[in-house]
């Protein structure tokens, strides 16, 4: 596996993990396609996973509007960029 | 469920005694300020949420806001009841469960004073019989009531004051926009009380560690535009006429004289802002969250509640609040819930306790202190004394 498919894989097993605990999300309905709107996380709670995410990752997360439209992938992939290739600790 | 006692409140009647005139001299320097009484007041109105609904046409159900809020319905003051009216009754009911203390400074935290100028906080001290003692409001929105704690305690310690009287009273329904579907169904009306006096940091009521703080960059967020400086009210409608030849050139529209709240950017800088204040009470106190025996925080939203505790570790049973009943009351809602908990003794005296809010500024606040030991009264608001 590539260095990024692992940081992809964790970023997306960190996102499964605060929608099935958090925001009890079915696990069923985690599919990459899936929008935060499908997912009914409203204006309120995609602030909350926002907020989540940036005290996890450290990473600034801009709240938008346009947020509603996001699917489980994108929100990866913004995280991902995000996070500045130092921060990740490789495993001793 | 608050108890409503109907005990009346000094009604109409003669004006009392002059107070007598001060011993000379000041307090002295106290070890800590303690909490030696607690009193709420609530309007008897309470109003669901199909009401707020059905009075706005608001695009959303009562479902919706019970999932979303946690507001079940709040609690409205009649029209001839005013922010002072519930001052007065939520300090003669912390006056009540203190017996023995006189007043000797009242501090008013309100964001809706009886009126622009002056500030409603010396008549609150005339109605109550506190003679001369200083009286003046403190604007801090939701973060008022710690605010005034702050202050209030702070001027205990230093020897300026013996037993500050710090009243947190608002009337929300003045300046809610009922079709405004954000804020409608969010606020309520109310008021609490709390008077302190010098202690020892080990007794129950005393307040411990504290910590405040503003960031005016995020003034925008939640706002009433008109009425300051910067907006003033215009004229009424027809005075002036308007763009009459060779006359002043037609109005501005009129300034929004309604509170706004941007909910998205607040739940994000309150969660953030709260969590941040109060785990540096918690630091200064060597308290890690999972011991805290008592939150109470700003009763905003249950979600931001939850929120703030979650990343706190506080445990769940550990957290009280009366959003459901009540709604947000602003500066008012700490009050008014320890009132509550408070009378229902399901917190020991001396309990490890982390108040916490956020509000409008943008201002936050945190304390900790031991839970008081005085019991709490909640009563009605009555009616104002005649003008002399």
């Amino acid at each position: 596996m590539e260095t990024r498919d692992i940081h992809q894989e964790a970023v997306r097993r960190h996102l499964s993990t605060v929608l099935t605990e958090k925001f009890e999300v079915p696990e069923a309905e985690l599919r990459p396609e899936a929008t935060l709107a499908d997912l009914d996380l409203d204006s309120l709670a995609r602030v909350e996973l926002f907020l989540t995410l940036q005290e996890h990752w450290g990473v600034p997360l801009a709240d938008e509007d346009s947020a509603a439209e996001l699917t489980l992938r994108q929100l990866v992939g913004t995280v991902l960029a995000l996070i500045p290739p130092e921060a990740w600790q490789e495993p001793e | 469920m608050i108890t409503i006692e109907a005990d009346p409140v000094p009604g109409p009647g003669p004006a009392p005694a002059p107070a007598p005139a001060p011993a000379p001299g000041r307090p002295a320097p106290a070890r800590a300020a303690v909490v030696r009484g607690l009193g709420a007041s609530l309007p008897p109105r309470s109003v669901s949420n199909q009401e707020v609904i059905a009075l706005g046409d608001l695009a959303t159900t009562d479902d919706w806001l019970r999932t979303r809020t946690g507001i079940l319905r709040r609690r409205r003051a009649d029209d001839e009841v005013s922010t002072g009216d519930l001052a007065v009754a939520a300090a003669t009911a912390a006056l009540h469960s203190a017996p023995g203390h006189r007043p000797d400074l009242l501090l008013l935290a309100t964001t809706t004073p009886d009126r622009r100028c002056p500030a409603t906080a010396p008549e609150v001290a005339q109605r109550l019989g506190l003679g001369t003692a200083p009286a003046f409001d403190l604007s801090a929105v939701c973060s008022g009531f710690l605010y005034g704690l702050i202050t209030a305690a702070a001027l205990v310690r230093a020897g300026a004051c013996a037993a500050p009287l710090v009243v947190a009273a608002e009337k929300y329904s003045t300046i809610i926009d009922p079709y405004d579907r954000d804020t409608a169904a969010l606020f309520g009306d109310g008021a609490g009380a709390v008077l302190l006096a010098a202690g020892e940091p080990e007794e129950p009521g005393a307040v411990l560690h504290t910590d405040w703080g503003s960031d005016g960059a995020g003034a925008d967020l939640i706002t009433i535009a008109a009425g300051g400086a910067r907006a003033p009210y215009p004229d009424p409608p027809g005075d002036p006429p308007g763009d009459r030849p060779g006359g002043p050139p037609t109005p501005p529209p009129r300034p929004d004289r309604y509170f706004r709240m941007r909910g998205r950017e607040v739940y994000a800088e309150a969660v953030q802002r709260m969590t941040r204040s109060a785990r540096a009470v918690l630091a200064a106190s060597g308290w890690p969250g999972g011991s805290v025996e008592a939150f109470v925080g700003h009763q905003a939203n249950q979600r931001i509640l939850d929120a703030v505790a979650d990343r706190l570790a506080v445990p769940r049973e550990h957290r009280f609040g009366n959003i459901q009943e009540v709604g947000n009351t602003a500066a008012a809602s700490i009050p008014l819930a320890l009132a509550e908990v408070l009378a229902t003794g399901a917190v020991r005296p001396g309990a490890r306790t982390l108040l916490t809010a956020f509000g409008g500024g943008l201002t936050w606040a945190s304390v900790t202190l031991n839970w008081p030991a005085a019991t709490s009264r909640t009563l009605l608001p009555g009616p104002r004394l005649p003008s002399r």
